[in-house]
């Protein structure tokens, strides 16, 4: 026991030196920074579009990279493609298993991919010769769930799962390029860095990690939340991460500086955060949480602008398209919605 | 963003949305299912599952258990199809349990507006209606409030008279009529001038249909797809 005793004593000797160097670093904080800029002012969004045509609650939802069609997953046991200015379904593709959690839209456009308690993750081709959907391959390996996926191509795509790893995979030939170990938790959620080259992972052992997609190493791992980040996502310019945790706050780290920036936070708010998604301009932030209420966060000020959907607390996930144009949100009602 | 309320308070703590949201949907689905091939020492594996104890630091960062793991398989569409209009019908009706109010409430004074906001039931949704005699757009305001009011009895409408309320100042007649709506104390809408979102001639069609892209107002319609459940789904 004296050794476990003296490692335990070592590492958290090791976090407090980090913590102090990190600390030296920090000539100025993100409020003082901040200080000249005036607040945005509340912040009210309207429906523009309702998407409708699932059966039961929306567990996610993905925006293509043309910000006019997307994706989702219900608990209908359906993913849908669809085009958010007609509101037309374009794609209703039936899956095995009910319990999605994760649905992904590749860059192109010509493939979505989907995962969740069958712990694989599927790809489907939109664009098949008989213009069927079908399933082009099961991703298998992972020993626990799938909780997200995104693509970095048509040939490659990001996994992170219940079994605390993340994998990179080569699609055609459906095999692990690359295996990313570290987290002491389940991986809740994953983000591709603007240049394709690094992703984050947000965990259950309340800490995100910066990953070097070709080198497979851990970059950077950024703790401070006091439980489990459910969701995480780049900062527009890709400089900084955005995590959400079930502690009900939003943190914004900055991968330069190596240390969190600021916490989103608000006494009045008690429930944990499960989804996230930024403006274009980075200037707002969007938390779901677990009470199905969206709050709207100056991200600059630290200040709560805004809530959505105000009436009904529906909302399960939430998207924002590349344009930055619009918002989608899922909800537990069936129906997905499109903001601005 | 309430933590609790008296209808939560019995239930165990549990995550609705992301992946621990399916985990614990699928939890409950294999404890209330029809479906018989669940015995009960598994039923007991799932309830303790979703509800974690504090001390199990080990098993906090794991959200699924190895023998859960092992009762997944494929599931009866029939038992499926039930428990998720299940889900459903509940969510409804958790939100639909609240007070019924029947007309816009005269508020006499600003105390009187501080009491609605932070007493009302915690999802009532209060709409105030800031206006001025004399004022225009006010007195149309007003009776669309009255119809809405009759159509909406969840809402609790009020009316308050800037001058009354002590806040002419704040409230002038260029920012008449102004509506403000507040859910547990919690302001969701600001919305001053709010006719000239409207044309002259406005109705309560107007006004229902400009709160309604806010997302403000209760749903009318219950969800579209809980009967239709067996028509065939059209995959183009």
């Amino acid at each position: 026991m004296g050794e476990m005793e003296e490692l335990r004593k070592e590492m958290e000797n090791l976090k407090d030196q980090i913590t102090a160097a990190r600390k030296t670093f920090q000539d100025t904080t993100l409020q003082e920074a901040a200080s000249g800029v005036t607040v945005v002012g509340r912040v009210q969004l309207k429906t523009r579009k309702t998407l409708r045509g699932h059966l039961a609650k929306i567990y996610a939802m993905h925006w293509g990279t043309d910000s006019t069609l997307c994706v989702s997953a219900s608990q209908d046991g359906k993913l849908i493609v669809w085009d958010s200015i007609t509101t037309n379904k374009v794609n209703a593709i039936p899956l095995k298993s009910s319990w999605v959690m994760t649905c992904a839209y590749a860059p192109s456009g010509n493939l979505v991919a989907c995962g969740g308690l069958d712990n694989m993750c599927s790809i489907y081709n939109l664009k098949g010769k008989d213009g069927n959907v079908k399933v082009m391959r099961e991703l298998a390996a992972h020993t626990g769930y799938l909780s997200c996926c995104r693509f970095l191509s048509d040939t490659e795509i990001i996994t992170s799962s219940g079994d605390c790893t993340c994998v990179l995979w080569d699609i055609e030939t459906g095999t692990e390029k690359m295996v990313f170990a570290g987290h002491q938790g389940d991986c809740m959620s994953l983000g591709v860095s603007p240049d394709f080259k690094f992703f984050i992972s947000g965990a259950c052992d309340f800490t995100a990690k910066l990953w070097d997609i070709r080198e497979a190493q851990c970059r950077q791992t950024f703790s401070g939340h006091e439980s489990d980040i459910n969701a995480i996502g780049f900062f527009p310019n890709g400089n900084a991460v955005i995590t959400g945790s079930d502690d009900a706050t939003c943190k914004l780290y900055d991968l330069r500086a190596d240390q969190e920036l600021i916490t989103y936070q608000d006494s009045s708010i008690m429930c944990g955060v499960t989804s996230l998604a930024a403006s274009k301009s980075g200037r707002l932030l969007l938390a779901g949480h677990d009470d199905f209420n969206v709050n709207i966060w100056d991200m600059l000020k630290s200040e709560r602008v805004g809530v959505l959907a105000g009436h009904d607390n529906r909302v399960s996930c939430i998207g924002v398209s590349s344009d930055g144009m619009a918002c989608c949100t899922g909800s537990w009602d069936s129906f997905l919605k499109i903001w601005n | 963003m309430m933590s609790g309320s008296t209808q939560e308070e019995e239930e165990l703590p549990v995550n609705h949305t992301g992946p621990k949201g399916v985990i614990n949907d699928w939890r409950r689905f294999k404890l209330d299912s029809l479906d018989q091939t669940v015995p009960q020492s598994k039923k007991e594996l799932l309830r303790q599952m979703s509800s974690p104890r504090e001390d199990d630091k080990e098993r906090l960062n794991r959200k699924m258990s190895v023998q859960e793991y092992e009762m997944i398989q494929e599931e009866d569409e029939r038992c499926l199809k039930h428990y998720r209009k299940q889900c459903m019908q509940e969510m409804h009706e958790r939100l639909s349990f609240c007070p019924a109010f029947e007309e816009v409430y005269e508020l006499e004074s600003g105390d009187a507006f501080l009491e609605v906001i932070e007493n009302e039931h915690r999802l009532t949704l209060v709409i105030v209606h800031v206006y001025q005699p004399g004022v225009k757009g006010c007195e149309q305001l007003n009776s669309c409030l009255d119809c809405l009011a009759l159509e909406y009895s969840s809402i609790k409408f009020c009316r308050i008279d800037a001058v009354a309320a002590g806040a002419s100042e704040r409230f002038t007649p260029e920012v008449l009529p102004a509506l403000l709506v507040y859910k547990a104390s919690e302001l969701l809408g600001h919305f001053l001038a709010v006719t000239k979102h409207f044309n002259e001639d406005f109705f309560a069609t107007d006004v229902e249909g400009f709160l309604n892209e806010y997302g403000l107002l209760p749903k009318k319609e219950f969800t579209a797809c809980a009967d239709d459940e067996d028509e065939g789904e059209d995959v183009e």
